[in-house]
C-alpha cells in the first residue's frame, strides 16, 4: 500500500449550474521517500488535483465528483473537516506558488511557525519558538536566532518560500505538496529550493509530490512524472523511463518547446494550436487537434494505456511510433 | 500595532490634525476629572443667580435653573466620551462580528448581510428614533441605538475586506496548517483588519456625537437630568435672545470635538492607507 493512492479522480466546476469537467480520471500514488512530477500547461487540472488532496476545494465552486484519495489506507474524501484538520498540516503539508503573499503579513515568521507547530503538537511555547529556529536553521535561513522576529516583508521572495518550506516541515509531514514552489523565483533561487528540498528529503524521507509546468524542474528532482493534458495523464512512468522514450506527442512538443542554450535556434517550436477551453467537447483523444500526427482513428477513438517498458504508460494510440 | 504608536507619524506634519488630537486630549482630561475641576455641583439649582452672564464665579454663566454651565459642560464631556467609547464598542463589535462571519460563511452572509442591507435603507437619524420609542431613554440604550446605526456601515466595510482576504494564500497556508474556522477568521484573519477598524472607530466616535446631541436635543437621547453637551443645547434652546451664551458652549463643544475627531480620523487613514494622501487634509 502506497502513502497517498489517488484513484479514478473526477473533479468539476459549476459554471452556471452547470458542472464542467476538469479532471477525468487522473490515477497515481506516491510513496515514502518518492518524489512525483505532475507536469502540464495551465488549465490541465494539476493544480486542481493538488487542491483536492488538500481538501482546498470546500467553499469554492469545484466539485470532487468521483474518485477516492486515500492517505495511508484511509479514505480522505469521507472524513469530516474536524478528522481532516488533524492530518493536514500534521501528516500532509502543502507549499503554494506565491511565496509573496503566502506568509500573514501582520505576523513575525516565527510566530507563524509557531502557530502551525501548537494546533497540532501540544509544547510549550519556549519549546516551540526553539523549534522554529531550529526550522529556519534547517531551510538555511542566515541567522535563525535573529530573523525568526521577521516580518514578511523584510524577506526576499527565495527566503519567503524557504519560511513557507520550514512552516510546511515544521510537523515532520509524511507528504509534501509543492504547488509549482519555484515559478515566482529567479533561476538561482530556484535551484536553491530545489536541492533544499530534496536535501530534507534525505534527511526525513517524505514522500513529495511536485506540481510544476517546467520539464527541466521535473527531470532534475522526481523519481516518477505524470503529464497530464485535459485533465488525464496522458503520459507516466520513472523519469528515467520517461525522458528516455518520450512516447506522447504532447511530452514531446513540450520537451521541444524549451529553448536550449547551446543551440543557435531561429524559431522555438512551440506546440500548435491552444489549450482547449473548459466547456469545449473533443471526441477520441483530447490532443488531435494540436497533435502532428493525429490521423482518423485519434478522432474517432480515445486511446487506452499503451504500456512501453515496463510501468511507462502512453495514452496514444501511436505510441511505440512516436517512442522509436 | 497600537493606536498610540501609530499617532505621532500620523500627526506628523499635520497642524490641524494635532490640535485636533490636543483638543481631544483636553475633553479626554475634562471628562476623567470633572468631579475635581468642576467648581459647582452640576445639578445644584440657584433660582437666585439664574441667566447669570459669563463671568466670576461662574465662568460660562448660568442655566434658567441657576445651575453652572462651566460645570455641566465639563460633565458633559464625560458623556461624550462614555457616548463615543460605548458607541463604537458596540459598533465594531457586532458590525464587525456580522460582516466578518458573512464573508467568511457565504451562505450565513447571504441572509445576514440583507439584513444589514435592510437597516442600511432607513435614514439613521429615523432608525434611532424608531429604536428609541421602543426602548426607555437612558445612557445605555442610546449607546445601544448609536451603536446598532454604525453597525451597519461597519459590517459593510469589514465584509468587503474579508471577502478579499479570505482569498489570500496566507490563508489557504493556514488551512492547509490544519487550522479550525475560528483560528482562521481571529488569528489569521481579523489582525489584518485592525487598521481599517481603527480608522473607522475614530469616525464612529465623530458621528456619535452628533446623533447623540441630534437625538438629545429632539428630546429622546439621554434622559433630561443627565448633563450633556446635547441636552444642554435642547433645554436651553428658548433662551436663545436672553442668554445666547447658553448655547453658544455646548455648540462649540461639540462642534470642536467633531471636527477633532474627523481631522484626527482623516489623519490615522492617511497614514495608513497610502492611497488617501490628498493635500487637503495635511495643512
Amino acid at each position: 500500500m502506497a502513502l497517498l493512492e489517488v484513484e479514478n479522480l473526477h473533479i468539476a466546476v459549476s459554471v452556471g449550474g452547470v458542472l464542467q469537467p476538469v479532471v477525468r480520471g487522473i490515477s497515481f500514488t506516491v510513496d515514502d521517500n518518492e518524489t512525483l512530477g505532475i507536469v502540464g500547461e495551465s488549465g490541465c487540472g494539476k493544480s486542481m488535483t493538488s487542491l483536492a488532496i488538500m481538501g482546498l476545494l470546500e467553499g469554492t465552486p469545484v466539485r470532487i465528483t468521483d474518485g477516492s484519495i486515500r492517505y495511508d489506507g484511509t479514505e480522505l474524501l469521507q472524513l469530516s473537516s474536524k478528522q481532516r484538520r488533524a492530518i493536514m498540516g500534521n501528516r500532509m503539508a502543502m507549499i503554494f506558488q506565491e511565496p509573496m503573499t503566502s506568509l500573514n503579513p501582520v505576523y513575525r515568521i516565527g510566530d507563524q511557525i509557531i502557530e502551525s507547530l501548537r494546533q497540532h503538537k501540544s509544547i510549550s511555547k519556549k519549546a516551540a519558538r526553539a523549534r522554529a529556529i531550529e526550522l529556519l536553521d534547517l531551510v538555511r535561513i542566515p541567522n535563525p536566532s535573529e530573523r525568526v522576529d521577521s516580518f514578511p516583508h523584510q524577506m526576499s521572495g527565495g527566503q519567503r518560500q524557504r519560511v513557507m518550506i520550514a512552516m510546511a516541515l515544521s510537523c515532520d509531514p509524511k507528504l509534501l505538496i509543492a504547488d509549482e514552489p519555484t515559478t515566482a523565483l529567479d533561476v538561482t533561487v530556484q535551484k536553491e529550493v530545489l536541492e533544499l528540498m530534496s536535501d530534507l528529503q534525505e534527511r526525513t524521507g517524505t514522500a513529495i509530490i511536485i506540481i510544476s509546468h517546467d520539464l527541466g524542474v521535473i527531470a532534475e528532482t522526481c523519481d516518477k512524472v505524470s503529464v497530464m493534458y485535459r485533465g488525464k495523464i496522458v503520459e507516466a512512468g520513472t523519469t528515467e523511463n520517461l525522458f528516455e522514450r518520450l512516447a506522447h506527442p504532447y511530452t514531446r512538443g513540450l520537451l521541444n518547446s524549451i529553448p536550449v542554450v547551446d543551440h543557435d535556434v531561429e524559431w522555438l517550436e512551440a506546440i500548435p494550436g491552444r489549450v482547449p477551453t473548459l466547456g469545449e467537447e473533443l471526441s477520441g483523444c483530447a490532443f488531435h487537434p494540436r497533435c502532428p500526427i493525429a490521423t482518423g482513428l485519434c478522432i474517432a477513438k480515445t486511446p487506452g494505456d499503451t504500456y512501453i517498458a515496463g510501468n511507462h504508460a502512453v495514452k496514444c494510440h501511436y505510441a511505440d511510433q512516436v517512442a522509436s | 500595532m497600537s493606536v498610540l504608536k501609530l499617532m505621532p507619524s500620523a500627526l506628523a506634519g499635520r497642524k490641524l490634525a494635532t490640535i485636533g488630537f490636543l483638543w481631544l486630549v483636553l475633553v479626554l482630561l475634562a471628562a476623567v476629572f470633572a468631579g475635581v475641576i468642576a467648581p459647582f455641583d452640576p445639578l445644584e439649582l440657584d433660582p437666585v443667580n439664574r441667566l447669570a452672564e459669563p463671568g466670576w464665579p461662574h465662568l460660562f454663566g448660568t442655566d434658567h435653573f441657576g445651575r453652572d454651565t462651566f460645570s455641566r459642560a465639563l460633565y458633559g464631556a464625560r458623556m461624550t466620551v462614555i457616548i463615543g467609547v460605548g458607541s463604537v464598542v458596540v459598533a465594531l463589535l457586532s458590525g464587525g462580528l456580522i460582516g466578518m462571519l458573512s464573508a467568511y460563511f457565504t451562505k450565513l452572509g447571504h441572509f445576514l448581510m440583507r439584513g444589514v442591507d435592510v437597516l442600511m435603507a432607513f435614514p439613521a437619524l429615523l432608525m434611532a428614533l424608531v429604536l428609541i420609542t421602543l426602548l426607555e431613554r437612558s445612557v445605555a440604550n442610546t449607546i445601544i441605538v448609536i451603536g446598532i446605526v454604525y453597525a451597519t456601515t461597519t459590517a459593510r466595510i469589514l465584509y468587503g475586506m474579508t471577502l478579499k482576504l479570505k482569498n489570500e494564500v496566507f490563508v489557504d497556508a493556514a488551512v492547509c496548517s490544519g487550522a479550525s474556522h475560528r483560528s482562521i477568521l481571529f488569528r489569521h484573519i481579523l489582525p489584518n483588519l485592525i487598521s481599517p477598524l481603527l480608522v473607522q472607530a475614530s469616525f464612529i466616535f465623530a458621528f456619535a456625537q452628533l446623533q447623540a446631541a441630534a437625538l438629545d436635543f429632539l428630546g429622546l437621547g439621554l434622559p433630561p437630568e443627565v448633563p450633556s453637551w446635547g441636552n444642554m443645547l435642547s433645554e436651553e434652546r428658548i433662551y436663545l435672545t436672553r442668554a445666547p451664551w447658553l448655547l453658544l458652549y455646548p455648540g462649540l463643544l461639540i462642534i470642536l470635538s467633531v471636527f477633532s475627531m474627523n481631522l484626527v480620523g482623516d489623519a490615522l487613514r492617511d497614514n495608513i492607507d497610502p492611497r488617501f494622501k490628498d493635500d487637503i487634509s495635511g495643512v
